[in-house]
């Protein structure tokens, strides 16, 4: 009995500092190491600057994120700040309630930073929900190496037809011209939103929410199909591309087995840590190129495709979660990940420092472009943008006609309207 | 017939008044609750759940308000991949049926004996059955894997090129069968084993002395003598390949382009992840009466067989 009230004491004890500590979950999804151990040391630095408050990391992979998250977020276990892609997704949590409004919290100063596109997309009906960090684009990421190797002029692909015809001079050369992850399928639907924001353009495709001239059947999202068929035809993937995850695609292109990759600013690092040797591809061995041009196309040139992600606050979250997102956005700490090469902050100045020139490059891209869309998948939400998904990778695999995709999309479209 | 009933068979009437009697009303009273109150809080109320929200539009956000009534069961009927989920599980009943089940036995008869190297193998057999499966999908993902996997190694060393199996829409349902087979064939031969082991071995010995062929002795003794557990185990092969999911998420994720779902994983892609609950609560009615049907037709017809 003894021994037992001595334990009960102890217990106590270990209990009372952490009951005046607040703790704030933060779910992230990170899984390269190197940019957890920053993650991790920015915590500590946060905890150690502010005793009263415990930034408790919790992890999920991407996948398993997206799929958990709706659950997740109803129950007990909610995180306080968890990872957003903004978009349509964002406008469901906003519409459910289970999203905290802090548009009164947050400093005008932070919110200055940020800028109004990184502020916007993540205001939802004049609440502020979140706060951006980081932009990202999808570009063309190319090995020089076997450029070289199948005689291949990297200026000839600025075109759709020089882009294909580069395609062929690498089948013909025996190396495998296209990596993609179409397991995953958002890999494969960044082939088709580029193709959509190239032949449609802003206005079409703000129209074709709207559900005018047709909707998502309307022609140019009907040409975007046939001229992904056009290069599925080809058989430009890597043998058992719709087997292959994301990551299996960027390890076989950072692998240097395929000449390239149409992926995102962060496969940069990605595609180094999913390699066999972790190396990837030696960075002068390494370029990449805007999407093609298409001749008549209604888009902008300068228009990209990526993403505007941050951070959301759950509707329990304390306002210390709203000051340490803050403080994890801002210029000051934002910018040792972009100076690392892990992404592109969006705070100003944040990325003046950034000395990779992947990214300084793509950054400028981006603050170029005329449209910066949004991942067509997280953009139109789950219900269009599965079906975006998954019309894509059928594509990919030629197993689906260019009318009947359009028509699968509008079909889940004109079901929310 | 002298086979061993399994305890599940018949519920007679004359012994639903022996519960009446009050010495075993104590102990039912103390013990059925627990038990009761878990199978209502984790079966019952999320059927209930799931059947209701079938009848909403529902994203999985907020309260139900959105009644629809049964267009959701609708849209699932006309979903363009749902025939091939159904299709794909029917697949995985026969296979396992008809050749997992066979397989089972055959092992089994053969493994029957007692001795420490029968032990051994019959151990081995086991272990597939002992992993957890996403650890099975993850591992033959390897396997399979066409440019790193062992199957294409072999491929190397026959001097053939292998399919990428799991990004094949002919070589998928194989690639994932297979994988079923190896992973519960040896769940099933336990099953076996046990009934075979539960034959007196007096009986054996004597057709054995009148001069009965072995296969006879299978045929008439053994197979009709654990008959209860075959049928058990049927059982268990149709409603696990109807429920089957964790295999073929890390294997093919229902891949390529959705020709390798299951009803479940349909269900998952389709209405989970897609945030159409009431959709994913539509396919769950159907597969759930599809199990009570199955269940009731198949009590009636084979359990029942044992009472004669």
């Amino acid at each position: 009995m003894k021994r037992f009230a001595l334990a009960a004491m102890l217990s106590v004890a270990a209990i009372l500092p952490a009951a005046a500590q607040e703790t704030v979950d933060w779910m992230h999804i990170s899984s390269i190491p190197e940019e957890v151990a920053l993650m991790e040391a920015a915590v500590a630095e946060y905890e150690a600057a502010n005793p009263d408050v415990k930034i408790n990391m919790q992890f999920l992979e991407n996948e398993a994120f997206k799929a958990k998250l709706t659950t997740l977020l109803q129950s007990d276990a909610a995180p306080d700040i968890f990872y957003s892609w903004g978009g349509g997704v964002l406008t469901e949590q906003a519409a459910a309630g289970v999203l905290r409004p802090v548009e009164d919290l947050v400093d005008p100063a932070v919110a200055e930073a940020i800028g109004s596109g990184g502020m916007s997309a993540f205001t939802r009906d004049g609440h502020v929900y979140g706060l951006a960090q980081q932009v990202s684009e999808v570009v063309l990421w190319y090995n020089k190496a076997l450029f070289e190797q199948a005689g291949v002029d990297p200026a000839s692909l600025e075109t759709w037809d020089g882009f294909l015809a580069a395609v062929q001079t690498f089948k013909d050369a025996g190396i495998t011209p296209l990596a993609v992850g179409a397991k995953d399928k958002w890999p494969a639907h960044f082939w088709w939103s580029k193709l959509v924001v190239r032949l449609a353009g802003q206005d079409a495709f703000d129209a074709a929410r709207m559900g005018e001239n047709g909707g998502f059947a309307a022609e140019p999202f009907v040409k975007a199909g046939e001229m992904f068929l056009q290069l599925a035809e080809l058989e430009p993937f890597q043998e058992g591309f719709l087997a292959a995850s994301y990551g299996d695609a960027s390890g076989y292109f950072g692998d240097g087995k395929a000449a390239m990759h149409l992926m995102g600013d962060w496969d940069y690092g990605a595609m180094k840590d999913n390699s066999a040797n972790k190396l990837g591809i030696p960075d002068d061995q390494l370029g990449f190129l805007p999407f093609p041009t298409i001749e008549g196309g209604a888009g902008d040139p300068t228009d990209t495709l990526g993403g505007i992600n941050g951070w959301l606050f759950h509707k329990n979250a304390p306002d210390a979660a709203v000051d340490f997102v803050e403080w994890y956005t801002s210029a000051e700490v934002a910018s040792r990940f972009g100076n690392a090469g892990f992404f592109i902050p969006i705070a100003k100045g944040a990325a003046d420092g950034m000395t990779n020139p992947f990214k300084v490059q793509i950054a400028q891209s981006i603050n170029a472009a005329h449209w910066h869309s949004i991942f067509f998948d997280q953009e139109l939400g789950p219900q269009i943008g599965g079906v975006v998904n998954d019309i894509s990778a059928e594509l990919a695999g030629n197993a689906l006609s260019a009318e009947e995709a359009a028509e699968l999309v509008e079909e889940a479209a004109a079901d929310l309207r | 017939m002298t086979t061993i009933a399994p305890s599940v068979a018949v519920p007679m009437p004359r012994r639903a008044r022996r519960y009446m009697d009050r010495k075993s009303l104590v102990p039912l009273l103390l013990f059925i609750p627990p038990a009761l109150i878990l199978f209502v809080v984790l079966v019952v109320l999320p059927m209930i759940d799931a059947a209701s929200f079938s009848v909403f539009d529902w994203t999985g956000y907020g309260p139900m308000t959105d009644f629809v009534g049964l267009k959701n069961y609708e849209d699932v009927l006309r979903h363009r991949h749902f025939g091939t989920a159904v299709r794909n599980s029917l697949l995985v009943i026969a296979i396992s049926l008809l050749v997992q089940l066979p397989l089972a036995m055959w092992v089994s008869l053969a493994l029957v004996e007692k001795r420490v190297s029968v032990n051994i193998i019959r151990t081995l057999f086991f272990l597939p059955y002992m992993l957890a499966e996403i650890a099975a999908g993850l591992i033959w993902k390897f396997v399979y894997d066409g440019n790193y996997g062992i199957l294409p190694t072999i491929g190397d060393a026959l001097g053939t090129d292998m399919p990428f199996v799991l990004g094949d829409k002919f070589w998928v349902m194989p690639a994932i069968m297979l994988v079923i087979v190896w992973k519960y064939f040896g769940f099933h031969m336990m099953i076996y084993i046990a009934g075979l082991q539960s034959i007196p071995t007096e009986v054996i010995e004597a057709a054995r002395l009148d001069g009965v062929k072995k296969w006879q002795i299978v045929r008439h003794i053994k197979l009709p003598m654990i008959w209860g557990s075959i049928v058990i185990s049927v059982f268990f092969s149709i409603i696990g390949a109807l429920q089957l999911f964790d295999l073929v998420i890390p294997l093919s994720n229902g891949g390529p382009n959705n020709s390798s779902h299951t009803i479940v994983s349909f269900l998952y892609q389709f209405g989970i992840l897609r945030m159409k609950l009431g959709f994913g609560g539509a396919v769950s009615v159907m597969l759930f009466i599809a199990c009570v049907v199955i269940t009731v037709v198949y009590r009636r017809l084979l359990f029942s067989r044992e009472v004669d």
